[in-house]
C-alpha cells in the first residue's frame, strides 16, 4: 500500500504529538513540483502540534522538490538527510527546522524495535 | 620509508600534499583537496620548464597556512639556484595557493611555469578504491578558469580554478609562460572555490583577492580571539605551557560549521573523521569545559536537533538516541552506507544527558537545560524503553543493519574489541561495563535536572531509585571476585565477558563503583599489565589477544586516559592518577606536534620512544583535548556551586603551574599548583 505525501498530510490530524520538542515552534512550506505546477503545503509547529494547511505563504523554512521525493518522505523510505544531500530536496530558510520532518513522517515500514530484533540471538560474525 | 605529508586545515576541509605541497593520489591516505567529505582536487603538480620540485624548507605558518620554499631539480641534483619558488598556501572556504618565482640571477629568465589539475570527486569513504566517475572538465580560456564538476542525479560538486595572472589554460591544468627581469619576481594567486550544490545562497563569484585577503585576515584574527578567550597557562616548564596551547590550537582548527547548524562545533579529526562524530564531539567537550566552554552549547544543540525521531534499521535509529556519525559525502548522500546519519552507538546517548548536567555545572546555563529538557528526557527514556535489549536492566548493543552497521556500539567499536582474555566474542546483544557506568551518570545527572530546573521531583526520584538498583545489580553482577575487577561485559544471558581492560578506569569516572573495590581497580589500572608507562592500554598484557598494536587490544588511547585519570582521583587515588597524567604528557611532549588518536601499547622501558600507528589520526579532537582534560584533572578544578575548587594534585616533574581566567559561573577564576619537588627548595627542575 501506498501512501502519497498529499494523503499523508491531508489526513495529519493537530492533534497533540509527543515525540515533538516542547520548545519548537515554527512553519514550514513544503513546495511539491509535479508536471511544471507546484503545490503549497504550509505546516505550523507549536505546542507539540502540527497545523497543515494550503498556502504560498512566507516560511521560516522553505523545502522544494519533485513530488516523487515528497512521496518518499511521506513513506519512510527516503531519509530526509539523504534528501538534502542528494539536493533532491532544497532548503530555505531556518533549517534547523527540517529535522522535524523525520517526526513528522513516518519511518521506514518494516522497521525492528531493537529489543525484538535482538530477539533472535546472533553469534559474533 | 613513510612520505611525509603536509595538511592545512579549516574545519571539515582540509588539503594534504607531499612535502613539496604537490597532490598525487594515493590509495594509502587521503592526499588532495577536500571538503564535504568530498575530494576536489586529487592531482596537482607543479612544474618549472617541466621539471618537479625540490623542498628547501617550509613554514608551517597556522593550521590553516602553510609556505614551502622549493627550487626546480630532483633531490639528486646539485641545487642551482638561479631559479627558485615559493608556495603560499592557505585554507578557508576556499583553497588559495600564491605562486611566486623569484630570479636570483643578474640575467633576465624565460620560464614556463605548468600546474597540472585534476579530480576524482571521491568520498572521503572509498579512498582506497575511488570508483569511476565521470567529470566534466570545462577549459574557459577567456575567463582563465578551468572548472571540474562531477553530476549524478541532482548531487553535483564543482571546483572552479582560477588565476589572477594572465594564463593558457587546458583540460589538464594551467600553464604560465613568464619573463623575469634579472633579480626579478613573478607572481599569481591560484583560486580554487569549492561548490556543493544546494547548499544555497553562496556566492562563488566574489571578488577572489580581495575576498581571499579579507577571509586569510579573519581566519588569524579568529584564532586569536579564541587563544585569548581560552585560560592562561603560566608553567615553570616551557613544554608544558607550548603543549597547552598547541592544543587549544588544534581544537581551533578542527571547528566546523556544519550545513544544519549555525554556530561552529568539532569534527572528530584528521584525515578520516573530518564530520561530526557524536561520541567524539561529546567526550572533547566534556574535555575541555573549564577551557573552551563555547563548544558545548553548539555541541547539545546540533545533537539535540539530530536525535532519532523514528525506527529505522538501517541507520539504527531509534527515537531519542544520538547520532553518531554525519556525513555529507555521495556514499551517504545515496545510501551506499547509512552514515548521512548513523545511530549505531549505545553510549552516545546517555553521555549527551552528562554532557548537559555537566556543563550546567560549570556555566551556570539554566536556560540551555530547560529548552533542552524535551530532548534530554527522550535520551532518558531511550535508555530503557530501547537500550535495555534483553530486558535485564542493563544498557546493551545489536546493530539491525546486518550489512553495514557497526558491530561494536560503544567507544572500542572495532570487530574484534570485545572478547574474552582467551579471544572469545560473546553473543550479541552485548552489554559493556562502561555503558552500565554511563547510564548510571546519566540518571543520576538527570534526576538533578529534573529536580532543579524541569520541576519535576518525582521523575527525579524515579530516576535516582534506578541509579542505586543499577549500582547495585551491577556490582553484583560484573564483578569478578577472584580477579578483582570489572568484567569487559555480559553477554546475552548475563555470562561475563572476563577481561581486564581500561573500560573499568570510566566506571571509576561515572562513580559506579563501589568504594571498597576503588582500590584494587586503581591498582589494576596502572599495574605492570595495563599501564605502559605511557599510558594505560585498551587491554592488558598476559591475556590471549593482546596485541600492542591492536587499536582496542592493547594500544593506548589519550582520550580513553583523560577520563580513567579523572575516574582515579575522583576515588581519592591521586598517586594513580598521577601516573596517568604524567605518562600521557611525557608521550605528547616526546613526539611534539598533535596528540595522536593512539599510540601502540608496548612497554615504554622498551621503547624509549611512543609508537606510532599508521592508522593513528591526528589532530583529532579528543586527544586535543584529552591533554586539557589531564591538566584540569592534575590541578583538580571542579565547580562546586558558585565557585571553583582547586585541589592540585600534580605530576612529579610538573612544576609550578598557574591556569588564569578559567571561566565559568564564578566568572573567570585562578588555580595554582605545584608538585611535590617543586615545593622544596634546592630541587626545584630547571628547564
Amino acid at each position: 500500500m501506498t501512501t502519497s505525501a498529499a494523503d499523508y498530510l491531508r489526513r495529519l490530524g493537530s492533534d497533540r504529538r509527543p515525540d515533538l520538542p516542547d520548545t519548537t515552534a515554527g512553519t514550514l512550506r513544503l513546495d511539491v513540483r509535479e508536471d511544471g505546477h507546484t503545490e503549497h503545503w504550509y505546516l505550523t509547529i507549536a505546542d507539540q502540534r502540527v497545523q497543515v494547511t494550503r498556502s504560498a505563504d512566507e516560511a521560516d523554512l522553505v523545502v522544494r522538490a519533485d513530488r516523487a521525493v515528497f512521496d518518499q518522505l511521506a513513506t519512510g523510505q527516503l531519509h530526509p538527510a539523504e534528501a538534502m544531500e542528494r539536493n533532491e530536496a532544497t532548503v530555505q530558510g531556518d533549517i534547523r527546522l527540517f529535522m522535524l520532518l523525520r517526526r513528522i513522517f513516518p519511518g521506514p515500514a518494516g522497521a525492528r524495535h531493537p529489543r525484538k530484533a535482538a530477539g533472535k540471538r546472533s553469534g559474533p560474525r | 620509508m613513510k612520505q611525509e605529508r603536509v595538511s592545512v586545515i579549516a574545519g571539515n576541509a582540509f588539503a594534504t600534499s607531499d612535502a613539496q605541497g604537490d597532490m598525487e593520489v594515493d590509495p594509502r591516505a587521503p592526499v588532495g583537496l577536500f571538503s564535504f567529505d568530498t575530494r576536489f582536487l586529487s592531482h596537482w603538480v607543479l612544474r618549472v620548464d617541466g621539471e618537479r620540485l625540490k623542498a628547501l624548507s617550509r613554514d608551517d605558518m597556522t593550521y590553516f597556512e602553510t609556505r614551502f620554499f622549493l627550487v626546480p631539480g630532483k633531490a639528486s641534483h646539485y641545487v642551482d639556484a638561479d631559479v627558485s619558488v615559493i608556495r603560499h598556501r592557505s585554507l578557508d572556504d576556499s583553497f588559495n595557493e600564491r605562486i611566486i618565482v623569484l630570479n636570483h640571477s643578474p640575467e633576465p629568465a624565460e620560464l614556463t611555469v605548468r600546474m597540472e589539475m585534476g579530480s576524482d570527486f571521491a568520498d572521503l569513504a572509498e579512498i582506497s578504491r575511488p570508483r569511476h566517475r565521470d567529470i566534466t572538465v570545462t577549459a574557459d580560456i577567456v575567463s582563465g578558469q578551468l572548472r571540474l564538476c562531477y553530476e549524478r542525479a541532482r548531487f553535483s560538486r564543482e571546483a572552479i580554478v582560477s588565476s589572477t595572472a594572465p594564463v593558457d589554460v587546458d583540460r589538464r591544468g594551467m600553464t604560465f609562460r613568464i619573463r623575469l627581469a634579472p633579480q626579478g619576481q613573478w607572481e599569481t594567486d591560484l583560486h580554487i572555490s569549492m561548490t556543493v550544490r544546494g547548499e544555497g545562497g553562496r556566492d562563488m563569484r566574489a571578488d577572489l583577492t580581495t575576498h581571499r585577503h579579507h577571509v586569510r585576515r579573519e581566519m588569524r584574527e579568529d584564532l586569536r580571539d579564541w587563544l585569548d578567550r581560552a585560560p592562561q597557562l603560566v608553567a615553570e616548564r616551557e613544554p608544558l605551557a607550548r603543549m597547552y596551547r598547541g592544543s587549544l590550537t588544534d581544537l581551533a582548527a578542527l571547528r566546523y560549521q556544519p550545513l544544519s547548524y549555525p554556530d561552529r562545533i568539532l569534527i572528530g579529526g584528521l584525515p578520516w573523521a573530518t564530520s561530526l562524530y557524536g561520541r567524539d564531539s561529546i567526550v572533547a567537550c566534556l574535555q575541555t569545559l573549564p577551557f573552551t566552554p563555547e563548544l558545548t552549547p553548539a555541541t547539545l544543540r546540533m545533537l539535540a536537533l539530530l536525535q532519532g525521531g523514528q525506527l529505522d534499521d538501517a541507520h539504527d535509529e531509534e527515537p531519542g538516541k544520538i547520532v553518531t556519525e554525519l556525513r555529507y559525502g555521495e556514499a551517504a548522500a545515496f545510501g551506499d552506507q547509512p552514515t548521512s546519519l548513523y545511530y549505531g552507538a549505545a553510549d552516545t546517548t546517555p553521555l549527551f544527558v552528562v554532557l548537559l548536567d555537566e556543563y550546567e555545572r560549570w556555566s551556570g546555563d539554566a536556560t540551555l537545560v530547560r529548552q533542552l529538557r524535551h530532548p534530554a528526557r527522550m535520551a532518558l527514556d531511550w535508555i530503557d524503553e530501547y537500550g535495555d535489549l534483553t530486558g535485564d536492566g542493563y544498557l546493551r548493543y545489536q546493530s539491525r543493519n546486518t550489512r553495514d552497521g557497526t558491530v561494536n556500539q560503544s567507544w572500542k567499536d572495532s570487530d574484534g574489541a570485545i572478547v574474552d582474555r582467551h579471544g572469545r566474542q560473546p553473543d550479541l546483544p552485548r552489554a559493556t561495563c562502561e555503558l552500565q557506568g554511563y547510564a548510571y551518570d546519566a540518571k543520576r545527572r538527570g534526576a538533578r535536572l529534573a529536580r532543579e530546573f524541569w520541576g519535576d521531583p518525582a521523575y527525579a526520584d524515579r530516576l535516582e531509585r534506578e541509579a542505586a538498583e543499577l549500582k547495585r545489580r551491577f556490582n553484583r553482577d560484573f564483578w569478578l571476585p577472584r580477579r578483582e575487577c570489572y568484567a569487559l561485559a555480559l553477554g546475552p544471558d548475563g555470562e561475563p565477558v572476563d577481561a581486564l581492560a581500561s573500560n573499568m578506569g570510566h566506571l571509576m569516572w561515572s562513580g559506579i563503583v563501589e568504594d571498597e573495590r576503588a582500590a584494587a581497580v586503581a591498582d589494576q589500572l596502572v599495574g605492570p599489565d595495563l599501564f605502559s608507562g605511557w599510558g594505560v592500554r585498551t587491554f592488558a598484557a598476559g591475556q590471549r589477544p593482546y596485541n600492542p598494536v591492536g587499536s582496542h587490544l592493547g594500544a593506548v588511547w589519550p582520550s580513553d586516559n583523560a577520563l580513567i585519570a579523572a575516574g582515579l582521583r575522583r576515588y581519592g587515588h591521586d598517586v594513580q592518577a598521577g601516573r596517568v597524567i604524567g605518562g600521557i604528557f611525557d608521550m605528547a611532549q616526546t613526539l611534539g606536534g598533535p596528540v595522536p588518536e593512539v599510540i601502540a601499547g608496548y612497554p615504554r622501558d622498551l621503547t624509549k620512544y611512543p609508537v606510532q600507528l599508521p592508522v593513528a589520526g591526528r589532530p583529532q579532537a579528543w586527544s586535543s583535548g584529552a591533554l586539557l582534560m589531564l591538566l584540569a584533572t592534575a590541578l583538580g578544578l571542579t565547580p562546586c556551586g558558585e565557585n571553583l575548587l582547586v585541589d592540585p594534585a600534580l605530576p612529579d616533574g610538573f612544576g609550578r603551574i598557574e591556569l588564569l581566567d578559567v571561566p565559568g559561573r564564578w566568572g573567570h577564576a585562578d588555580a595554582y599548583g605545584r608538585d611535590r619537588s617543586a615545593g622544596e627548595p634546592g630541587r626545584r627542575r630547571l628547564h
